[in-house]
C-alpha cells in the first residue's frame, strides 16, 4: 500500500500545496503598498532629441509602459542584468566581462522548461505535435540507443557548475545557506535518477504513463499499476514531490517575484507622471510635523526665525552683486 | 588619518554560514570604519526629532542604551515596513544567493570584508526576517539561516548599514533587480525608531531642517557668499554680475546642491552658475533666483528614512509657490537627484500656483517633453546642453586646453534618472581634451566616489578610502594613458570626497563641476580678455 503513498497521496498533496503557497505568496506581494517609483535605470533617459539613445538605453531605462514590457521580457526570458555581469579580479585590479554564470543559468532554465515540456509525453493520449517535435529535436543525437538528449546533458552540467561554484568559490560557499544546498540537492535527485532510468536502468513506461494519466484525470490506477513501477520512479517522483511543494516557502518563488521587482516593472516617467504613494496620498505637510514631532518650518516661521537677515536682502531688491 | 593609512591592505576571510550567523559586537568595530552616533542635539532638536533620541550614545560602549521594549518596536516595525514596502518584502523573499552583486560593491571590493558583499549586506536583515516572519525560520532556526534579534544584531545592523552609499550598483547586476540599498534604507528607518541614527547624516538634516541647507548657513550668509562670488567673478571677466535671491516673480527657482555655497571646489562651479545665469539674463531677459528657504538640494534625509526626506524637500515646492515660478531648475548633485527626481512629487504636493507650467526653455523654445507640471524640474546639465545644442550661449572651448577632463557618472544621475549623455555632451563642447574612464566603471556601471550616503565625516576616512578605491585605480588608468588632469563630477559629495582621495592615491589630477569649465568657456557679452580660468590659473598661452 505504501505505493499509493508514494504514487497518488504525495503527488497531489504537493500539487496543493505548491497551488495554494503560491497564490498565498503572490496575493502577499500584491498587497504590499508601492511607495515610491523607484527603477533602476540602466542607460540614456529618454530627454534631449539631439542626444543619442542607443537600443541598448531603451531597452534598459524605458520611459513608458509598453517599454517596461519589452525590458521584463528580456529580463524573463534572457536575463538581461546577469549578462552584464563582470567581475573584479584583484591581482591585476582588472574587470572582466564574465558571462559564464549567465550562460550556465540559461541553459540550466531552459533545459529544465524543454525537459517539462517533453514530460507531457506522459500525461497526454494521444501525444501533441509539438511535445514529439521537441522530443525529436531535442533526441537529435541518435548515435546511441535511446537517443540522447541534449537537454538532459546541459541540465546535469549546469547543474554541477552551479552548485560547484557553491562549494569551491569562497564568495559563493560563504553566502551559500544549507537551504541552496538542498534545492540543489532535490535537482540533482531529480536529473540523476530521470537519467539512470531512460539510459540504464529500463522501467516500464506502460505502467508509469498510466499512472501519470491516471493523476491528472483523478482515476486511481489499479494496485498492479502501482506495484509495477521500479522503485527509481518512486524516488524521482518523491524528489519532484517534495521539491514542488517546497516552492512556496523558498527562494524559487523567485519565478514569481521577478514580475513584482519593482526596480525592473516601472518605467523611468518620474517627471512625466506622478506617483501617489498609498498611504500618504495627500502629503500638504510632511509626516513628522503632523505626528507633530518637530515644528513646522513653512516660510512664516522661517521669517519669524531670521527677519532681520531675510529683510536685508529685501531691501537690496533682493538682488546680490552689481553695485561696486 | 590619511597620513596614517600609507599602506591598505586586503585581506579576505571567508566565514561559514554558521560563523557568520553569529553577530559582531562594539569590540569587533575597526576603526577608520565606523560612523559614530548621532547626539541628542541632532535627533532630539525641535527640527528633526526621532524616538528614543534624547540619549547619548557611544559607539563604543557595550551598553547601546536602547528603549526598554526595543525588540518589540523593531519586530514591529518590521512588520509595518513589509506592509508598506513591497520592495522591501519582496527583496527579502526572493534573493538565490547567487552571488552576481558580490564584487560589484565598491565597499566589498575596498574592504575585503565578505559581509561588505550586497547579498550578505542584505542577509543581516533577512536572516532577523526570517526568525520571526516564515515559518521555515520558525522551524529550523538557524539551519534555515534564521536568527533571532538581540542587542548585538542591532549594532551589526548598524556597523554594515552605514557601510552602504546606496549606490545601486548591485542593484543593477542583480537578475532579479534586488535592491539592496532599498533594503538598507528602510532598515535603517528601522533602527531610527529605537534611537540609532547616524551622527554626520543628522547633522546635515537637523541643520537644513532648520535653517534650509546643510551647512546651516542663515539667509545673511548664504547672500553674502553669493557675494562673494560676484566679486570673484568681476574680477576674473570684468564684468560687474549680479544674481537674484528671494525674489519673487522671477521665471525660474534654481536649488544647488548647498556645499557650493562655499566649499572647495564646488566654489568654481557655483561661479560657473552664476556666469552662466547672468549671461542669460544680459541677452534674453531671463531671471533666475536662488532661495534662501529652499536652498539645499541635497537632500541627505534621503539617507536616513522616507520621513526625514519628505521633512527636507517639502520646503521646496512651497518656495516655488511663493515666488511664483514657472519652474524649478536643479543644481549638479547626486543623490539630488533621486530625491528630486524619484521622490519629491510622491512625498509632496506639487505646486498649483498659475504661473506652474510644464517646463519649457524659454530661451530655446525647447519643452522638456520628460517633465511635466506634475513634477517641475530640470536638471542644469539637461538646460545647458540644450542651450549649446541650440547656440545660444557663446562657448570658447580653447580657454579649457589646459585641462584634460575625465567625467566620473555619480551613481544617482546614472541609475536614478539616466542622466549620462547631457553632461559628456557639454563636456565635449566646452573643452577639446575629453576622455572617458575604463568601459566598466562609467555610465550606468559608474563606481561610487565612497563617500555617497554618509561617509563625508573624518572618523570613516579608511572606509572612505577604501571604498574610493575602485574609481581611482580606474582613474589612475585615464591618468597614464591619456594625461588626464582633471576629474568632472556634477555631484558635490563627489566634489568633496575626491580631492582627499586624489592626495591619498597620489594621482596627478583636480576636481571639478561641469558648471565650472562651462564658466570657463563661456564667452560673457561685454568682458575683457580672459588671462586666468575660475581657479586663477593662467589659461594656455597666456602663462
Amino acid at each position: 500500500m505504501i505505493e499509493y503513498f508514494f504514487g497518488v497521496v504525495l503527488p497531489y498533496a504537493a500539487f496543493v500545496i505548491f497551488l495554494i503557497g503560491t497564490i498565498y505568496r503572490i496575493v502577499s506581494w500584491a498587497r504590499c503598498a508601492v511607495p515610491l517609483k523607484i527603477p533602476v535605470t540602466a542607460g540614456q533617459q529618454a530627454s534631449l532629441p539631439f542626444l543619442r539613445r542607443t537600443i541598448y538605453d531603451r531597452i534598459d531605462n524605458p520611459s513608458s509602459k509598453l517599454g517596461v514590457v519589452v525590458r521584463m521580457f528580456f529580463e524573463v526570458f534572457l536575463m538581461r542584468s546577469l549578462f552584464r555581469n563582470i567581475r573584479f579580479y584583484y591581482e591585476k585590479f582588472e574587470i572582466v566581462d564574465t558571462r559564464w554564470l549567465w550562460f550556465f543559468a540559461m541553459a540550466f532554465h531552459y533545459s529544465l522548461l524543454i525537459i517539462l515540456i517533453r514530460h507531457l509525453r506522459f500525461f497526454t493520449n494521444p501525444i501533441p505535435d509539438f511535445v514529439k517535435l521537441v522530443d525529436w529535436i531535442d533526441g537529435v543525437m541518435k548515435f546511441w540507443v535511446p537517443p540522447i538528449y541534449i537537454t538532459g546533458v546541459l541540465a546535469l552540467a549546469s547543474l554541477a557548475f552551479l552548485w560547484g561554484r557553491r562549494i569551491f568559490l569562497a564568495k559563493e560557499r560563504s553566502a551559500s545557506l544549507p537551504s541552496d544546498h538542498f534545492v540543489l540537492l532535490l535537482f540533482a535527485i531529480i536529473l540523476i535518477s530521470g537519467t539512470l532510468m531512460r539510459y540504464i536502468v529500463k522501467i516500464d513506461l506502460t505502467n508509469v504513463k498510466a499512472l501519470a494519466l491516471g493523476l491528472v484525470t483523478f482515476n486511481i490506477p489499479s494496485y498492479e499499476v502501482l506495484h509495477g513501477i521500479h522503485w527509481l520512479f518512486y524516488v524521482h517522483l518523491t524528489a519532484v514531490c517534495v521539491l514542488v511543494a517546497y516552492i512556496p516557502f523558498s527562494k524559487l518563488m523567485h519565478f514569481a517575484g521577478i514580475f513584482f521587482s519593482v526596480t525592473r516593472n516601472m518605467p523611468n516617467d518620474n517627471r512625466m507622471r506622478r506617483h501617489i504613494n498609498p498611504w500618504d496620498p495627500n502629503p500638504e505637510k510632511p509626516i513628522l510635523v503632523r505626528e507633530g514631532l518637530v515644528v513646522h518650518m513653512d516660510y512664516n516661521k522661517y521669517y519669524e526665525m531670521y527677519k532681520d537677515q531675510l529683510d536685508e536682502i529685501a531691501e537690496k531688491g533682493y538682488k546680490v552683486g552689481g553695485e561696486g | 588619518m590619511v597620513e596614517e593609512l600609507d599602506r591598505i591592505e586586503i585581506k579576505q576571510r571567508f566565514p561559514s554560514w554558521k560563523d557568520w550567523l553569529k553577530p559582531i559586537t562594539e569590540k569587533d568595530f575597526k576603526p577608520g570604519i565606523y560612523s559614530y552616533l548621532a547626539l541628542p542635539k541632532q535627533v532630539d532638536s525641535d527640527f528633526f526629532r526621532t524616538p528614543y533620541g534624547n540619549v547619548e550614545r557611544d559607539i563604543h560602549d557595550k551598553d547601546w542604551k536602547l528603549p526598554e521594549n526595543w525588540k518589540e518596536i523593531v519586530i514591529n516595525e518590521m512588520k509595518d515596513t513589509l506592509e508598506k514596502n513591497r520592495a522591501f518584502k519582496l527583496f527579502l523573499d526572493i534573493c538565490v544567493r547567487c552571488g552576481a552583486c558580490a564584487d560589484k560593491c565598491h565597499y566589498y571590493l575596498g574592504t575585503g570584508d565578505p559581509k561588505n558583499m550586497p547579498v550578505m549586506r542584505a542577509e543581516l536583515i533577512r536572516s532577523v526576517y526570517r526568525y520571526y516572519f516564515t515559518k521555515a525560520g520558525k522551524l529550523f532556526g538557524k539551519w534555515a539561516g534564521a536568527r533571532p534579534l538581540d542587542e548585538n544584531v542591532i549594532k551589526e545592523w548598524y556597523y554594515y548599514l552605514y557601510q552602504c552609499s546606496l549606490c545601486r550598483r548591485c542593484a543593477l547586476f542583480c537578475p532579479y533587480g534586488i535592491d539592496t540599498a532599498e533594503i538598507v534604507w528602510w532598515a535603517r528607518r528601522i533602527l531610527s525608531k529605537i534611537g540609532i541614527n547616524q551622527r554626520f547624516m543628522c547633522i546635515s538634516i537637523e541643520a537644513s531642517a532648520r535653517t534650509g541647507n546643510h551647512l546651516g548657513l542663515l539667509p545673511g550668509g548664504m547672500a553674502g557668499a553669493l557675494e562673494m562670488a560676484c566679486d570673484e567673478i568681476k574680477e576674473i571677466t570684468g564684468i560687474d554680475v549680479h544674481t537674484y535671491i528671494n525674489k519673487k516673480g522671477a521665471d525660474i527657482l534654481f536649488v544647488p546642491p548647498s556645499g557650493d555655497y562655499f566649499a572647495t571646489p564646488h566654489w568654481f562651479t557655483l561661479l560657473g552658475y552664476i556666469m552662466l545665469f547672468y549671461e542669460l539674463e544680459e541677452r534674453y531677459g531671463l531671471i533666475i533666483t536662488w532661495s534662501t528657504y529652499a536652498g539645499e538640494g541635497g537632500n541627505f534625509g534621503t539617507f536616513h528614512s522616507y520621513e526625514a526626506a519628505q521633512l527636507l524637500n517639502s520646503k521646496i515646492y512651497k518656495e516655488a509657490e511663493r515666488l511664483g515660478v514657472k519652474w524649478i531648475l536643479g543644481g549638479e548633485c547626486g543623490h539630488m537627484w533621486r530625491d528630486k527626481h524619484q521622490y519629491i512629487n510622491t512625498m509632496n504636493n506639487p505646486p498649483k500656483h498659475p504661473e506652474w507650467e510644464d517646463p519649457v526653455n524659454p530661451i530655446t523654445g525647447t519643452r522638456f517633453k520628460h517633465v511635466t507640471a506634475e513634477h517641475g524640474w530640470v536638471h542644469i546639465l539637461e538646460f545647458t546642453a540644450d542651450l549649446i545644442a541650440h547656440n545660444k550661449i557663446k562657448i570658447d572651448p580653447s580657454r579649457n586646453d589646459h585641462w584634460k577632463a575625465t567625467y566620473h557618472d555619480p551613481c544617482n544621475l546614472a541609475r536614478a534618472v539616466g542622466i549620462i549623455e547631457e553632461p559628456r555632451f557639454i563636456l565635449r563642447n566646452v573643452c577639446n581634451y575629453f576622455y572617458d574612464m575604463p568601459e566598466h566603471t562609467i555610465r550606468e556601471k559608474t563606481y561610487c566616489c565612497g563617500a555617497g550616503g554618509v561617509y563625508l565625516g573624518d572618523e570613516m576616512m579608511e572606509l572612505r578610502i577604501r571604498g574610493c578605491m575602485p574609481r581611482m585605480m580606474a582613474l589612475r588608468h585615464v591618468v597614464r594613458k591619456y594625461g588626464v588632469n582633471l576629474l568632472v563630477t556634477p555631484c558635490a559629495i563627489d566634489r568633496a570626497q575626491f580631492p582627499h582621495m586624489i592626495e591619498y592615491w597620489k594621482i596627478p589630477a583636480e576636481v571639478a563641476g561641469v558648471h565650472e569649465l562651462v564658466g570657463n568657456a563661456l564667452v560673457m557679452t561685454g568682458e575683457k580678455e580672459r588671462e586666468v580660468d575660475l581657479r586663477g590659473n593662467p589659461l594656455k598661452g597666456e602663462e
